[in-house]
């Protein structure tokens, strides 16, 4: 092993244990040993919490029973031995730590807990890495500003698009270049029960009934077939990447539920798909269900996100990928820590 | 000098000479005529690739004798000078007063309703595809004038990206 002479500890808390969080534990387990070798990085998971209980070793926990604890008692509280009722700030309190996971749900009506939990980890000079768009949404600038007047690193590649590459593509890959829009699909849900729609001939109701028996939809979509998602992203890409100061008020939201099979049925007829589609530009900010021609660069189906960068020096770059899911988002998650690693290691 | 045109024409017998006509009435001469009936578009119109010959004020003519016969030119020297442009419409479309809604669209200069086909769903909302054919920089005009529309009478409007 090249640096074990060198090898440092990189200490992690993961808030929230749903799909995502389980997903980052996970993660680490598979990569942990490329993580040593590459950057000479030990990567220990100090802490867990799910919302009212937590699991806390300073020497560190098994990600793998942390998941399987999880899984069949619902309860990080029942972890063996380190399993315990503390639950959202406390956590932060009881347990020294370089980099929190901050994967609570999305919450837009004040971004909490997640807000409050990045603020207070910056507030003691730790880095951190979310998957969670309700606070971004609502104050980007807040968090931004916060995360510089600490002097820590903040990322948030999984916020948008899942294990789609989009911010650090734009940020890091296509930095020579301005952007003057993004165009894309970026909601997963909402793609799915469209393409069904379309190869099917069925209804809105239909289909969606379905997909949240296939557990594509949650119980409540309306976060998903309202825009509300899609909006959330809207607002975080058009902050991160096109400097536009908006915040989830300024974007103009139309869902996908009441599109018609006639509608779907005759936009076909002339080569046309509708998707709901994510317009950031200075000009607007909007998500809209939209044509799109068959064949196109949009022409993507099932949960696949996608989107369109127009750049100035390199044409329109367009990516793919997988939207959702537990280790797809926690791959994004583990790439933004591998950056900080990259820069403070 | 040499003009090269693209025109939209009707696929019926007697059309292709009724753009002809004019030509060498009004002195410019025909040097080429591409008839492609294979590419016809969904209103049956099919590309008639023109290049003519004669001078600039006789081939200005020839453009306005075209333009007074309602033809329909897609290019012009290689520029794209028509687009069409689609948009579908979901809502009560024919309680709305259907006919307001395309008389609203052809007020626009340079734009016209080329295709319209509705799909009903008994007392539900109604679908409609519209085609509006619009010079080639009147798009986002076309787009902002039916949005308007669409907010007006409660329709849900989608448009191309």
């Amino acid at each position: 092993m090249k640096f074990s002479d060198t090898m440092k500890d990189c200490r992690v808390i993961i808030m929230g244990f749903g799909a995502v969080g389980q997903g980052v534990a996970n993660a680490i387990s598979l990569k942990k040993e490329m993580i040593k070798e590459e950057y000479g990085v030990n990567l220990k998971i100090v802490a867990a919490a799910d919302s009212s209980t937590s699991a806390i070793c300073q020497e560190g926990l098994d990600e793998d029973l942390l998941v399987k604890t999880k899984k069949e008692t619902g309860k990080l509280k029942d972890y063996p031995e380190y399993g315990g009722d503390k639950s959202n700030i406390d956590v932060l309190e009881s347990v020294d730590y370089d980099c929190l996971f901050e994967a609570t749900p999305t919450n837009i009506i004040d971004g909490e807990p997640g807000r409050s939990l990045t603020l207070k980890a910056f507030s003691e000079g730790k880095d951190v890495v979310t998957s969670n768009k309700g606070y971004l949404a609502l104050n980007f600038n807040e968090i931004i500003e916060a995360a510089k007047e600490n002097n820590v690193l903040f990322r948030y590649e999984a916020t948008v698009g899942g294990a789609m590459p989009i911010i650090n593509l734009v940020k890091d890959t296509l930095s020579s270049c301005n952007v003057s829009s993004i165009i894309g699909i970026l909601n997963g849900t909402t793609n799915y029960i469209l393409s069904r729609m379309t190869s099917e001939g069925s209804s809105y109701e239909d289909i969606l009934r379905e997909s949240q028996e296939l557990g594509i939809a949650e119980t409540n979509p309306e976060q998903d077939v309202e825009g509300i998602d899609a909006a959330c992203k809207t607002v975080i890409l058009a902050n991160s990447l096109l400097s536009i100061p908006a915040t989830y008020s300024d974007v103009s939201v139309d869902g996908i539920s009441s599109i018609t099979s006639e509608a779907i049925d005759l936009a076909k007829r002339d080569g046309y798909l509708i998707k709901l589609i994510a317009e950031v530009s200075p000009e607007n900010l909007k998500v809209s269900p939209r044509l799109v021609k068959e064949g196109s660069a949009y022409d993507v189906n099932g949960t696949l996100n996608m989107a369109t960068v127009k750049t100035d020096l390199a044409g329109d770059v367009s990516v793919i990928g997988l939207g959702a899911g537990s280790i797809e988002t926690a791959s994004a998650m583990l790439t933004d820590l591998i950056s900080i690693l990259k820069l403070k290691y | 000098m040499r003009m090269d045109l693209v025109l939209a024409v009707l696929d019926v017998p007697g059309q292709l000479v009724r753009v002809l006509e004019p030509i060498s009435g009004l002195g410019a001469n025909l040097v080429t005529v591409i008839h492609k009936r294979d590419v016809k578009d969904d209103k049956g119109k099919i590309p008639v690739q023109l290049t003519l010959e004669g001078k600039r004020e006789n081939l200005q003519r020839v453009i306005e004798k075209f333009r007074e016969l309602e033809i329909t030119i897609l290019e012009m020297d290689g520029f794209v000078k028509k687009i069409i442009v689609s948009t579908i419409l979901i809502g009560h479309i024919v309680d709305s007063d259907i006919r307001d809604t395309m008389d609203k669209i052809n007020k626009l200069e340079g734009v016209y309703v080329s295709g319209f086909d509705i799909q009903l769903n008994g007392e539900n909302k109604s679908s409609a595809l519209i085609n509006i054919e619009a010079d080639l920089d009147k798009k986002q005009l076309v787009f902002d004038r039916v949005e308007e529309i669409a907010n007006e009478k409660q329709l849900l409007m989608i448009n191309e990206v």
